[in-house]
């Protein structure tokens, strides 16, 4: 069973929001009744932005990869892009996404947020580097609900940071991003860069840092960290 | 919520580029991407577990696999772009070979479903899997019934003299360039693409019989839209197609592009470069220049061994024995000339030859054992017999040893006291550089003559370097004065595409090593034989060698060695020089892997050697 610190925050949370997001902290509760990884409802999740900053800048897609089985199940991948105020500008390179893209099946910033709780509902969320994905969703759920985000997540990056100083290696400037840690465990180097993608990658790198055993052996406890 | 096709690129790229996800459709692609899932195996948990009730297609992006079937037996190695569990899927039965991880990998999965959905509306995608389901059962009988014939290719056995010519041309014409090539079939084109063939069947029954001119055009007498071969093909199916259209010439070809023709000739040919039949061939011969051009006939038996996919050792012994028969032959021959020898002698085959190991372009190493002091009468016939047959090798393709090791040369034709003697002195005092060039002579095998008269000299020479503490250590010592090029692949990791690496020398820095180590064994212990393989198996029964480290080595021998084939292989395909050095480019991530284990092998043993052969000194 995931620690006390985990369900204990999960139900406060629950106490303070209201409306989806209650709903959304509800369907968490289960999942951290679970003592391994087997059979919790896992997706991998990665948010493109405009920027670095949560305060100015705005998230432009969401990719979703569900993991089960101990396996990333592409027939569940999506890809959403988001509307934004104003341009995409300079990141537009980056991302590959251009302004007129941005027009066709796209949703706005809260429409997207409440579609992200209801189809990761029951499930638990695996970002690489979660801090600053979690920031911006944070925002917008101050906007739509007057609440923080507040909630358990996997993160790869935190992963391989413990993992690092525990085999005493020195961490140095740029051994943490998502592709340093993939070359580590000889997974291919992905050169397109979309949310989806990245969300592949991190899924990828999830189950790299997983396979040494069975997950019906490993406590769902030493992978949840709380954001 | 949006799907376009450019999301998952680089999933769908990776696909798009290795066969037979090569041959679908873009549609089908993208579908196909769609239907994956993703895992990852880790060494730690070492087998991939394989279920009959969810069988699987399996298709490595990273990482390396080995096949190995119920009684543990080899049956693949896998890397980047292979796939496994395609003969459940095929067969429905339920699954009997292992899986076992070597390399920590990712592996894309496709369900039944989707795998049956896919051969069903690509025809290639269901040829792929069938065939590579049908090489996984031939591999798998490969111990069982080897038959050359069978598993031989095509692009073998391609005629590189292709003729060719213009559907438009008339009849005269095109006979008159078929004679001048001496051909019995060419090709007819119509804007570069096969549209006929004309044999001269062809010419009998479609003109002369018809009473038609010379001046008709081609088309008119050509076999239109003829039954062709995929250059990919085994010999064993342009037999079947022949026999089945009752045909006799198949063009062949490659990604749409004819690049040749094969003939039921070429068919029987390939057939008698079988070595039992080569061998019987050469002993029918009467005289030297028939000899020399039977002998023409060994590259390609190598080649056809090659492309058959047998073990390097057994190559190396087919090759050997077929030398073997042509130096008894040149000696019978060169005695019908010469009457019968003054007395009893023997022909010593050293170095690769005596070792059985040879392989493309090998020189010669050969000297006389004779059974007394000759007297000068002797002497001349001797003489005379050792350079008919040491000319005669040249003449055949085996060219004069560079450093005169050879029969014809005074220096090696000696009787059993002087080489008693001779072994005595390397033996007894040896000095580093004198036993480096003389360690192949303790690679020795008698091709002809009496065994007692070689017992007699092998005998001896063994009783000499058995636990002979000061030998053994002075062998040890310019054994492992060469090191395996281990630190080649720290180079490599950082210099991928570096085009000044010259490659890896297979034989000096690899099989050669190998030699040396097996040699030192079996000398130490007295042991006779002198085929390296043998040599291993023969230390490890006598407890000389622990049996692991024993068959770690037997294994490195025969990767390298098969490596070095390959290698050889692929050059003499693309018309290159044969060398032993491999290029780098040419290596899989996988091959890496393994030839690194085969090097750290090799590297392991010497430091063996040097422990238990050195220690006091």
């Amino acid at each position: 069973m995931a620690g006390w610190r985990h369900r204990l925050g999960v139900n406060y949370q629950l106490w303070r929001a209201n409306g989806a997001l209650a709903d959304y902290y509800e369907s968490l509760r289960p999942i951290l009744q679970r003592e391994h990884l087997l059979h919790v409802p896992l997706v991998a999740i990665d948010l493109e932005m405009t920027g670095l900053n949560a305060q100015i800048d705005q998230i432009i897609s969401v990719g979703l990869l569900p993991i089960e089985q101990q396996r990333l199940q592409l027939s569940g991948a999506v890809h959403q892009l988001v509307s934004i105020n104003g341009s995409v500008g300079q990141s537009a390179t980056i991302h590959g996404i251009v302004d007129r893209q941005l027009q066709q099946d796209v949703m706005s910033q809260s429409e997207m947020l409440l579609w992200l709780l209801q189809q990761t509902q029951g499930k638990l969320l695996i970002f690489h580097h979660g801090m600053l994905d979690i920031a911006f969703l944070s925002k917008l759920c101050m906007q739509v609900f007057q609440r923080p985000l507040h909630l358990p997540i996997v993160d790869t990056m935190q992963l391989e940071q413990r993992r690092l100083l525990r085999d005493r290696h020195v961490i140095e400037h740029g051994s943490l991003r998502l592709a340093a840690c993939r070359k580590r465990y000889h997974l291919p180097a992905y050169s397109a860069h979309n949310a989806l993608m990245d969300a592949t990658a991190c899924g990828e790198l999830f189950l790299a840092q997983t396979a040494f055993a069975g997950w019906e052996t490993q406590p769902l406890d030493d992978y949840l960290f709380w954001f | 919520m949006s799907m376009d096709e450019t999301e998952l690129l680089p999933i769908r790229n990776f696909l798009a580029e290795i066969a037979p996800f090569n041959e679908l459709s873009a549609d089908l692609l993208v579908l196909c991407c769609r239907r994956i899932s993703i895992g990852y195996y880790s060494k730690a948990s070492k087998a991939v577990p394989l279920s009959s009730d969810n069988p699987m297609l399996y298709i490595v992006r990273s990482g390396a696999f080995e096949v190995r079937d119920a009684d543990d037996e080899l049956v693949d190695r896998l890397g980047e772009g292979d796939y496994f569990g395609f003969p459940s899927l095929l067969s429905g039965e339920s699954v009997s070979n292992r899986v076992l991880i070597l390399e920590d990998g990712l592996v894309y999965h496709l369900a039944p479903a989707e795998f049956d959905q896919l051969r069903l509306q690509c025809r290639s995608f269901d040829r792929f899997f069938n065939r590579a389901y049908a090489k996984r059962l031939r591999h798998e009988r490969r111990y069982r019934n080897r038959e050359t014939v069978t598993t031989n290719r095509i692009s073998s056995l391609i005629n590189t003299s292709l003729l060719s010519v213009d559907h438009r041309e008339t009849v005269i014409e095109a006979t008159r360039a078929m004679r001048s090539h001496h051909v019995s079939s060419a090709l007819v084109l119509d804007n570069g693409k096969l549209c006929g063939i004309l044999t001269d069947r062809d010419l009998r029954n479609r003109v002369l019989a018809e009473g038609l001119a010379g001046d008709v055009p081609v088309h008119q007498a050509m076999t239109p839209s003829p039954v062709t071969i995929e250059a990919k093909s085994l010999v064993f199916e342009a037999m079947l197609l022949m026999s089945e259209f009752n045909i006799h010439h198949l063009p062949v070809i490659d990604d749409g592009i004819p690049i040749g023709m094969v003939t039921s000739t070429d068919i029987i040919r390939s057939q008698s470069s079988q070595p039992i039949l080569l061998i019987r061939e050469i002993e029918r011969q009467q005289d030297l220049p028939s000899l020399i051009a039977v002998s023409k006939q060994i590259p390609e038996l190598l080649q056809s061994l090659i492309s058959a996919d047998a073990r390097a050792e057994e190559i190396g012994r087919i090759l050997t024995s077929v030398t073997d028969a042509l130096t008894r032959r040149l000696i019978v021959l060169n005695q019908a000339l010469l009457g019968e020898a003054p007395m009893a002698f023997c022909w010593l085959a050293f170095g690769s030859q005596g070792r059985q190991d040879q392989v493309a372009c090998s020189d010669q190493d050969n000297g006389l054992l004779l059974a007394e002091q000759p007297d000068e009468q002797a002497k001349g016939y001797f003489e005379a017999l050792a350079k008919g047959v040491c000319s005669g090798l040249n003449d055949c393709g085996y060219v004069f040893c560079p450093g005169d090791i050879m029969a014809q040369n005074p220096q090696w034709m000696m009787s059993l006291t002087q080489w008693q003697q001779k072994f005595a002195h390397w033996v007894d005092s040896p000095e580093p550089k004198a036993l480096m060039h003389a360690s192949i002579f303790f690679d020795m095998r008698a091709v002809y003559g009496p065994a007692n008269l070689f017992d007699a000299l092998q005998d001896e020479v063994l009783e000499r370097t058995k636990d002979n503490d000061i030998f053994l250590a002075a062998l040890t010592g310019n054994a492992t004065s060469e090191s395996p090029p281990l630190g080649f692949f720290r180079k490599f990791v950082l210099e991928r595409d570096g085009s000044e690496l010259k490659g890896i020398d297979l034989k000096h820095r690899g099989s050669a090593l190998i030699n040396d180590i097996a040699r030192v064994y079996a000398l130490s212990a007295g042991i006779k034989e002198v085929n390296t393989a043998k040599r291993i198996k023969r230390v490890i029964d006598a407890g000389v060698l622990n049996r692991k480290d024993g068959l770690n080595l037997a294994d490195a021998l025969e990767f390298i060695g098969h490596m070095r084939l390959a290698n050889q292989g692929q050059q003499f395909e693309q018309r290159r020089p044969l060398s032993n050095y491999l290029k780098p480019q040419d290596l899989s991530s996988l091959m890496r892997h393994q030839l690194r284990d085969a090097f750290k092998v090799v590297h392991d043993s010497q430091s063996a050697i040097r422990l238990k052969f050195m220690r006091s000194f």
